[in-house]
């Protein structure tokens, strides 16, 4: 008796974890576009189809008219960190962006707003091998270790062209300048650090040999820097790696088979078009913009069928944003692969979905709306593809993150709340000019 | 011989007699802080060292005696963190880097110019100093610590505060005619900054640069430790470690102090602390109101210089929300650990007058934080987060004979009438004029605002 | 139609007839001031609108465009661009915004324009046909080029000119080289405490007030220019004795005489202020653009007839607090409170993506008709055009743009056809070429 009572308990806590999104256009990018609803259990997606049975107790939200689509993967963002860029070394493996999240940063709040779940937060482009990145999906308001994609594999950055180059070729007099100022230069970085890294891991292997044969021997020194690439070696650690040109695209794919290890994929990568063959032999996947172009010379070859050409000649593609802004309309962006080389709406969409995540390693989890995957979704008003689409409601873990509505209703509650506060302030400053104060430096801004 | 010199030294500047070796003060209200408050009784100092306190204490013949009726008698108060008798500009060079003019930019007149190449990588051990220890640094000339003395500070968590590793505090009393009688403890921890070089031209140029290379430090230091500890054991057949007197420094250092301020950055530190498994301090801590979860094992210092608008600057400018809320909530920071048992210590970060220490502490009192805890958080609280509790931090007999003693009380209006430090009198001098605020630790608040631009694309 | 069969005769004497005169057949037109006309034909006529109506029938040898079930749009307007005179905007030399100097009223965008610069094609690919060009740039509030005037930046900055986006010389494509006057409208300049912070060293002293003394002190010069153009106006009128031709200040009067509008660029609500006391004391004709903060400056704007060029919408919210969606929001704010108001792509590099700027201000509250207003009708008003562009109205010319689907801000509608002043214009581009070439490479 006692047992059957728990079991109830536990089955009402469920229930209460239950919700279901119906009568929405469900476009799930790996099975198809059908009205229909979504079971949502503890988290995860647990039914999707046109006709699901709603478990009694499920929390019901109806979705007529609106769309839902698999929350949106940004492959290439830099938000969320304090610093992105440590500049001052060609190799900068030693460091992760991940070691400085802020978590409050209002542009996750944004990215939701705009429909992103799943953020690739990477290192800058400022040397030849970059730093660590993180993967984090935009659970806003939670701290920095919840915040983080767990699981995730984790990434490096690599870059090619102007900007890793950019310090070899100062602009002022008396400047110093930094090794590489070429693309020759570049590569020899790369293959310098690998080299490098290649007898740091013979070293170990050494060491781990002899104490096995129970030699006294004094362990290598750990070095966070040669530590990721060897974990880049051992395939470990997927290699990102922005580039432009269609030659240094091709350097760096015959640097990795010398090397032995893969590029997982070529960021901006926007003259991938020319080289589409040799990426996918590689079997690297390609992250673009939708129409960025001419901003800087290795740019000026951009064109907006690029992300067109690469899929259509079988490189796995998302479209991502490198930009706080642009990351808000990610669906839109993939709206432009339908005007510019005439994809399907499936096919768009997959390129800021299931295509990111696949590139990502975190396809079982996320990226298309299947039973079992993470019940990260978003609602919008209209097609999604469209620009007068607007984002309703995003899900996180099954979590409502972001509500259109409750955020409309929200703000005059917060004016009135920053008015407060600015009065207080306001009520201590001239508390202290009675008292004959002298006012306060400017600090801390 | 060292008495003989101290006697020709105060003859020669002809200032006092031979301080009288026992003192006593009687019938004064008594805050011991490791006990309750004594509401009369008296407190007997003898050769530095507190001899006996209590209700009925018999006074020696001879003692001198100050008649308490109306003051009240506090330990002596400890600023957790300051550069007390620190040369103010330290000379950055080389190696430290620091202040050195970013190559490529115009010169920045009175640094000077960098005579060695910017460090381009960890090995190079940029802006380390962690040899360094405050105790060999500190001038006992130092006009501030006269100041200090006047706002009731008998003792000072001295750190060096330029670079990343910056050096060693060292806790040191606020008086003494040469710096070996002011050392109360040479080394009590290591001073960390998260300090990028910025500009890209020298490594770390990057807050997660400075991370990596803190963590780096670390492994180092691990890696030497054993390497010197196995040629120790046996040095045939071994190449002898090369000396790293950076490494030394980390060694030597029995904890790590962190800066952070923003909530985030007082989870991200406390765990980086525990990561590197070093007794970690964070220092700052403006947001601590909503931080006291993250504290549960780790101390936090508090600056009192609470965040403010300022007063000349564009009056149209618009503040978002949690910049105007950190400033409201920033006192309620010291209330909300108290609450959650967290161990804290106050700083005064630069304040350097009386009245603006007193309206300080008031804001955090206002905000909840009781008259016993703020008193902890002055003498006890900091003299246990840095190991010297068995010495300083309350009026207990056989500690160090270090007094605060007021007219009326400490947090309101009080005025300070004497503090003793190693039982010697001192009494407050006016107040100097309103200058710029002295050299604060914290140096820029981390999180304050994002300082470095990057390239992005 | 006996105009017409006039016209016909002339054109039957030629060997071909007239590319600027054509028959659009089986279209749906959108005039933008009136209401569309479905199922109709076009009839142009030496490159302008000469008939709208359904049963215009082409006379013998004209050209006739069947264009069955597309719509017929005018050709969009944008309002702030630099689009060639930067080709690639990291590569000064390639860049022809920003001159150097503090007054250069004298000097005239149009002519640094490449007609062969790979941007006109792009722009044109999405419906552009014609653009005002800053001479101080456009890239952006406060970047190198578009600088607001803090520090000892430039004032005015020169001529903004409108131009179409095809032509074989700058002079083909010029629609008026003179359409406004660009001033970088001081700023307070912002204290470089971040530099001091990296630097290790305390956060400078300078006070708020000293640095916004300087703003009052170059809005001071600025105005002490425009009296010492009016002193020269006056001299020059007068004949005065030893009067010598300046250039500076002979292209000041057109602005003087209150033809010519200054282009003011100021960011936020404090400056705006400053703009419309200007303006009320200079008896300028002002226009506003690059405003993200216009506080409650919206009132005396539409007060004092001040239109404005916004920016694009696609920005982050100026705060952090501000709601998320407040760029997007802006324009319909802006529409609201009746100020008139066109869009501007400000850079090059996105110009072609001005009609989704438009769309995405209906998508959060600015109505249809207004968006396609604010990229048509309204611009061509502001920069004193209307009588030629801007509609499609009987006499104007025959800017248009012909599309597969009705709606022309949406992303997966094509422009099919251009015509400027009646020319049919190639929409290819480099990006379409190298299409073709690339998806073909074996």
């Amino acid at each position: 008796m006692r047992i059957a009572i728990l079991l109830a308990g536990i089955a009402a806590g469920l229930a209460a974890q239950t919700v279901v999104l119906q009568n929405g256009t469900i476009m799930t990018v790996t099975k198809g576009t059908f009205k229909g609803a979504i079971v949502i259990k503890d988290g995860k997606i647990v039914e999707v189809g046109d006709k699901v049975l709603v478990p009694t107790g499920a929390q019901v939200i109806d979705a007529t008219g609106q769309y839902i689509i698999p929350g949106i993967i940004d492959c290439h963002s830099h938000i969320a960190v304090e610093s992105i860029n440590e500049g001052s070394v060609s190799v900068s493996a030693m460091v992760g962006v991940g070691d400085n999240i802020n978590p409050e940063e209002i542009e996750i709040y944004r990215a939701l707003a705009g429909g992103v779940t799943t953020a690739n937060v990477l290192h800058g482009s400022a040397n030849a091998i970059g730093g660590k990145n993180v993967v984090l999906k935009m659970r806003w308001g939670k701290d920095a270790e919840a915040l983080r994609f767990e699981g995730a594999k984790p990434g490096i950055k690599f870059a090619l062209g102007e900007n890793p180059k950019r310090q070899g070729n100062p602009t002022q007099p008396g400047q110093r300048a930094r090794y590489p100022a070429t693309r020759m230069g570049v590569e020899d970085v790369i293959r310098d650090a690998f080299t490098e890294a290649k007898s740091y891991q013979a070293s170990w292997k050494e060491y781990e040999e002899r104490s096995k044969r129970g030699e006294r021997a004094l362990p290598p020194r750990r070095d966070l820097k040669l530590e990721a690439l060897v974990e880049v070696l051992e395939g470990k650690r997927l290699v990102h790696a922005h580039c432009y040109r269609a030659d240094e695209i091709l350097m760096l794919i015959r640097t990795a088979d010398e090397m032995g290890f893969k590029i997982k994929t070529f960021q901006h990568v926007l003259e991938g078009y020319k080289v589409a063959k040799e990426i996918a032999a590689h079997g690297a996947g390609g992250s673009t913009f939708s129409d960025w172009w001419a901003y800087k010379a290795e740019a000026y070859d951009a064109i907006p069928y690029n992300a067109a050409i690469m899929h259509k000649k079988g490189v796995l593609v998302s479209l991502n944003s490198d930009s706080a802004e642009l990351m808000r309309r990610l669906n839109t962006e993939a709206g432009k692969v339908m005007k510019y080389g005439g994809l399907t709406e499936n096919e768009a969409l997959a390129m800021v979905t299931i295509n990111p995540a696949r590139q990502l390693e975190i396809d079982n989890r996320v990226g298309s709306i299947e039973a079992g995957k993470d019940a990260d979704l978003v609602v919008y008003d209209k097609n999604p593809l469209s620009v007068y689409a607007k984002v309703q409601k995003v899900f996180i873990d099954g979590t409502k993150y972001f509500d259109r509505d409750t955020d409309i209703s929200e703000r005059n509650r917060k004016a009135l709340e920053k008015k407060r506060l600015l009065d207080a302030e306001k009520a201590r400053q001239d508390e202290q000019k009675k008292q004959g104060m002298p006012p306060a430096r400017r600090t801390g801004e | 011989m060292r008495y003989l010199f101290a006697l020709l030294l105060s003859g020669a500047m002809g200032l006092l007699a031979e301080p009288p070796s026992t003192i006593a003060i009687r019938n004064a209200r008594i805050f011991p802080v490791s006990g309750p408050a004594i509401a009369k009784g008296t407190v007997l100092m003898r050769n530095g060292l507190i001899e006996a306190v209590g209700e009925s204490v018999q006074i020696p013949a001879g003692a001198w005696i100050i008649e308490g009726e109306s003051l009240t008698v506090y330990p002596g108060l400890i600023d957790a963190l300051g550069t007390w008798g620190l040369p103010q500009q330290q000379n950055q060079q080389g190696q430290q880097g620091q202040a050195a003019a970013p190559a490529g930019l115009p010169p920045i007149p009175g640094l000077a110019t960098p005579t060695v190449a910017p460090p381009s990588g960890p090995q190079d051990r940029p802006q380390t100093t962690s040899w360094q220890k405050a105790a060999d640094l500190v001038s006992p000339g130092d006009r501030r610590i006269a100041s200090a003395r006047n706002m009731g500070y008998s003792t000072a968590a001295v750190f060096p505060n330029r670079g990343i590793f910056a050096g060693q505090g060292s806790m040191m009393q606020m008086a003494g005619e040469k710096v070996d009688s002011m050392v109360v403890a040479p080394n009590i921890g290591q001073y960390v900054a998260m300090r990028p070089a910025g500009f890209g031209r020298s490594f770390p140029d990057s807050l997660m640069g400075v991370i990596a290379y803190v963590k780096q430090i670390y492994l180092d230091a691990g890696h030497y430790s054993l390497a010197k500890k196995m040629y120790a054991e046996n040095p045939r057949g071994m190449t002898r470690p090369a000396y790293d007197r950076a490494l030394e420094g980390v060694l030597e250092s029995p904890r790590l102090l962190l800066p952070a301020n923003r909530a985030f950055e007082i989870d991200r530190y406390a765990k980086l602390g525990r990561e590197l498994k070093q007794p970690t301090v964070l220092y700052g801590g403006v947001e601590a109101y909503k931080a006291a979860e993250m504290l549960k094992d780790t101390p936090i210092l508090i600056s009192i210089k609470w965040p403010e608008r300022a007063r000349d600057g564009d009056p149209e400018e618009e503040e978002d929300f949690r910049t105007l809320e950190r400033r409201e909530k920033a006192p309620s920071g010291p209330a909300a650990l108290a609450k959650a048992g967290v161990r804290f210590a106050f700083y005064a970060d630069g304040i350097e007058r009386r009245s603006d220490w007193l309206r300080a502490v008031k804001r955090a009192l206002e905000a909840g934080l009781t008259a016993e805890q703020a008193l902890r958080a002055l003498t006890l609280s900091p003299a246990e987060i840095f190991g010297v509790a068995d010495r300083v931090g309350s009026v207990e007999k056989g500690k160090i004979a270090n007094l605060v003693i007021t007219k009326g009380d400490l947090f309101q209006d009080g005025a300070i009438q004497h503090v003793f430090i190693d039982g010697m009198k001192y009494d407050p001098a006016p107040e100097p004029p309103q200058g710029p605020p002295g050299g604060s630790p914290g140096g820029r608040r981390p999180g304050e605002g994002a300082e470095i631009e990057e390239v992005r694309k | 139609m006996n105009r017409l069969g006039l016209l016909m005769a002339i054109a039957g004497a030629l060997t071909a007839a007239p590319n600027d005169t054509f028959l659009l057949r089986g279209v749906t037109v959108h005039p933008v001031t009136g209401p569309k006309i479905e199922n109709t034909s076009l009839l142009v006529q030496d490159g302008k609108i000469a008939e709208i109506g359904p049963k215009i029938v082409a006379p013998k040898g004209m050209k006739v465009i069947d264009a069955k079930g597309m719509h017929v749009w005018p050709g969009f307007i944008d309002s702030a661009t630099d689009t060639g005179m930067n080709e690639i905007s990291s590569v000064r030399e390639t860049v022809d915004t920003g001159e150097v100097g503090t007054f250069n009223p004298q000097i005239r965008a149009a002519v640094a324009v490449n007609p062969s610069s790979e941007h006109f094609p792009v722009v044109r690919g999405n419906g552009t046909t014609s653009m005002v060009l800053m001479p101080g740039g456009a890239g952006g509030r406060g970047g190198p080029f578009g600088r607001l005037g803090g520090g000892d930046g430039p004032l005015i900055q020169g001529q903004a000119s409108m131009i179409h986006t095809d032509g074989w010389t700058w002079e083909e494509m010029e629609v008026n080289r003179s359409v406004g006057m660009q001033v970088a409208f001081p700023d307070t300049p912002r204290i470089p405490g971040r530099f001091a912070a990296m630097l290790g060293m305390d956060r400078p002293q300078t006070t708020f007030a000293d640095m916004d003394r300087q703003r009052l002190d170059r809005i001071k010069r600025l105005a002490d220019f425009m009296t010492d153009a009016r002193r020269y106006q006056k001299a020059k009128a007068a004949k005065e004795p030893g009067f010598r031709t300046d250039l500076k200040f002979e292209a000041m009067l057109p602005v003087l005489e209150g033809r010519t509008p200054l282009v003011m660029v100021a960011n936020k609500q404090k400056n705006v202020r400053e703009v419309i006391k200007f303006a009320d004391e200079q008896k300028v004709k002002v226009v506003l653009a690059g405003t993200d903060d216009f506080g409650n400056t919206l009132p005396d704007l539409k007060a004092k007839n001040i239109p404005v060029i916004l920016g694009p919408t696609y920005e982050l919210p100026a705060e952090e607090d501000h709601a998320y969606d407040e760029p997007f929001t802006r324009p319909g704010e802006i529409f609201k409170s009746g100020v008139k108001f066109a869009f501007g792509s400000f850079g090059t590099q996105f110009a072609r993506n001005l009609p989704y700027n438009a769309a995405n201000a209906v998508a959060f509250g600015l109505p249809y008709d207004e968006a396609i207003k604010a990229i048509t009708i309204n611009p061509a008003e502001i920069w004193g055009v209307a009588d030629k562009i801007g509609s499609i109205e009987k006499g104007k010319w025959a800017d248009l743009i012909v599309t597969d689907r009705e709606d022309p801000l949406e992303i997966t509608t094509n422009v099919k056809h251009m015509f400027i002043r009646g020319q049919a214009v190639d929409l290819t581009s480099k990006h379409t070429r190298y299409y073709e070439k690339y998806l073909n490479r074996p």
